[in-house]
């Protein structure tokens, strides 16, 4: 077994962020296989924990997502296999608090899937992008869906449900998922992931051009025309493709990012005062 | 109406020749020279409706072979999943616990599947996206039932995959 091996304080301070690099090894005593799924064909991409922690999603290149449900006996039971998209299924997201599952898919769509009598569909069908989408993320209400791509945007997805004010044609009973906002031009390079804080409603992007950007959006909000600016850009974030962010989900503006350099980064993010 | 125009313009007989005879010869002449400027393109739309003809019908007869072919492959990997999930039917039925009436139910779902799909109809907007509803339901069910989808089918060393 490994010991931890806190090491490497390599602060890079700036105005509204620092970095501190750490390569942590876990120790491996603590840590043990309970079970594994299979079914899969090829390479899975990406797993997901439903909010209530009953479900599980995965995602391969097989262009298939697997919906698995856990017993009160730790037994995986497959609740549905979805082959909605075309092609590699890359990331799936959980609604925040709903049993709503998104996946993102190099077919450059992202598809929204719910249970219904039984089964489970894929119930909206988001395009615009013209690319592979890399990931998605939901925001603290899960109104709004956060995507980016190899295209080098990330758009912004608002739900509208069925007789919506605002005139948005759904049909049927499901919602329709409607681009409100295209963030073009700030990227150089494919956009990896995106991260959308839960506790102050920053977006933070990881892209191929080694940088990462966090984005806020200006208020006062317009809900149907929401408006984001770029409020923190570490261009050498990393030497190499910046692959995964993730906020912290209890402490504002913790960041940690991981990279092909094989570190991994925290930073902290402090809102600029005044937009 | 040009022969018309001119008439009314130039009085007939102020020279050797009567106009309306030179315009008969002028007009027999560029109907002559019309069947050899216009050949090409005479010959080019009779080239096109012959070869269209001809190419409908291989086209079809084409298009029947590869129909009938990938049609039948359909059928017989929709009807292999429906004799498995018959068979598994059959054998869950003899002890039905609430363990094996999951499966059971994953297996009558299966089943509706493939007798709704409709065979008949090529022309039926969904049969892809059916079809795959079937091979995502089949993988389920092997899944449960904790079977290798990829599972050899018989003692030929044929493998179950479409």
């Amino acid at each position: 077994a490994q010991t931890a091996t806190a090491s490497d304080t390599a602060g890079v301070k700036s105005e509204h962020h620092e970095r501190l690099v750490a390569h942590v090894l876990l120790p491996c005593s603590s840590f043990s296989c309970v079970t594994t799924l299979e079914g899969h064909e090829n390479e899975v991409k990406s797993v997901a924990w439903a909010p209530s922690g009953n479900l599980l999603a995965t995602c391969s290149r097989d262009k298939s997502v697997w919906v698995w449900e856990v017993d009160e006996e730790e037994e995986y039971e497959c609740v549905s296999v979805l082959n909605s998209h075309t092609q590699d299924v890359k990331h799936v997201v959980w609604h925040p608090n709903q049993e709503l599952l998104a996946s993102a898919s190099y077919d450059d769509t992202v598809k929204l899937y719910h249970e219904e009598e039984d089964d489970w569909v894929c119930c909206a069908t988001l395009e615009g992008h013209e690319s592979t989408v890399w990931s998605v993320a939901f925001d603290r209400s899960g109104k709004r869906l956060a995507s980016c791509s190899d295209d080098k945007t990330v758009r912004i997805w608002r739900q509208y449900k069925p007789g919506n004010e605002e005139g948005v044609a759904c049909s049927g009973t499901d919602p329709t998922w409607k681009c409100v906002c295209n963030l073009s031009g700030f990227h150089t390079r494919t956009i990896y992931d995106v991260a959308w804080c839960h506790l102050t409603g920053a977006l933070a992007t990881a892209c191929g051009d080694d940088a990462i950007r966090v984005f806020e959006e200006s208020s006062p909000a317009a809900p149907q025309q929401p408006t984001f600016s770029l409020a923190a850009h570490v261009a050498r974030a990393h030497s190499q493709d910046v692959n995964c962010v993730a906020w912290n989900p209890k402490e504002p503006g913790l960041l940690a990012s991981c990279s092909d350099d094989g570190e991994i980064a925290f930073w902290k993010y402090q809102r600029p005062e005044v937009c | 109406m040009l022969s018309g125009g001119g008439v009314g313009a130039h009085p007939a007989g102020s020279r050797g020749l009567g106009f309306r005879g030179a315009m008969a010869a002028a007009s027999s002449g560029a109907d002559m020279f019309d069947d050899i400027v216009m050949a090409e393109e005479r010959f080019h739309g009779e080239g096109y409706r012959e070869g269209y003809a001809e190419g409908s019908h291989i086209g079809v007869v084409e298009g029947r072979r590869h129909g009938s072919l990938h049609g039948a492959k359909i059928g017989s990997e929709v009807g292999c999943y429906l004799g498995f999930a018959l068979t598994w039917q059959c054998l869950l039925h003899k002890c039905t616990d609430e363990k094996n009436s999951k499966k059971i139910k994953v297996l009558d779902s299966l089943i509706g599947m493939i007798r709704k799909f409709p065979y008949e109809d090529p022309t039926y907007d969904k049969l892809q996206e059916d079809l795959e509803k079937i091979r995502g339901k089949f993988k389920q069910v092997c899944s449960i039932l904790n079977i290798q989808s990829d599972f050899r089918i018989s003692t030929e060393r044929s493998s179950l995959t479409f």
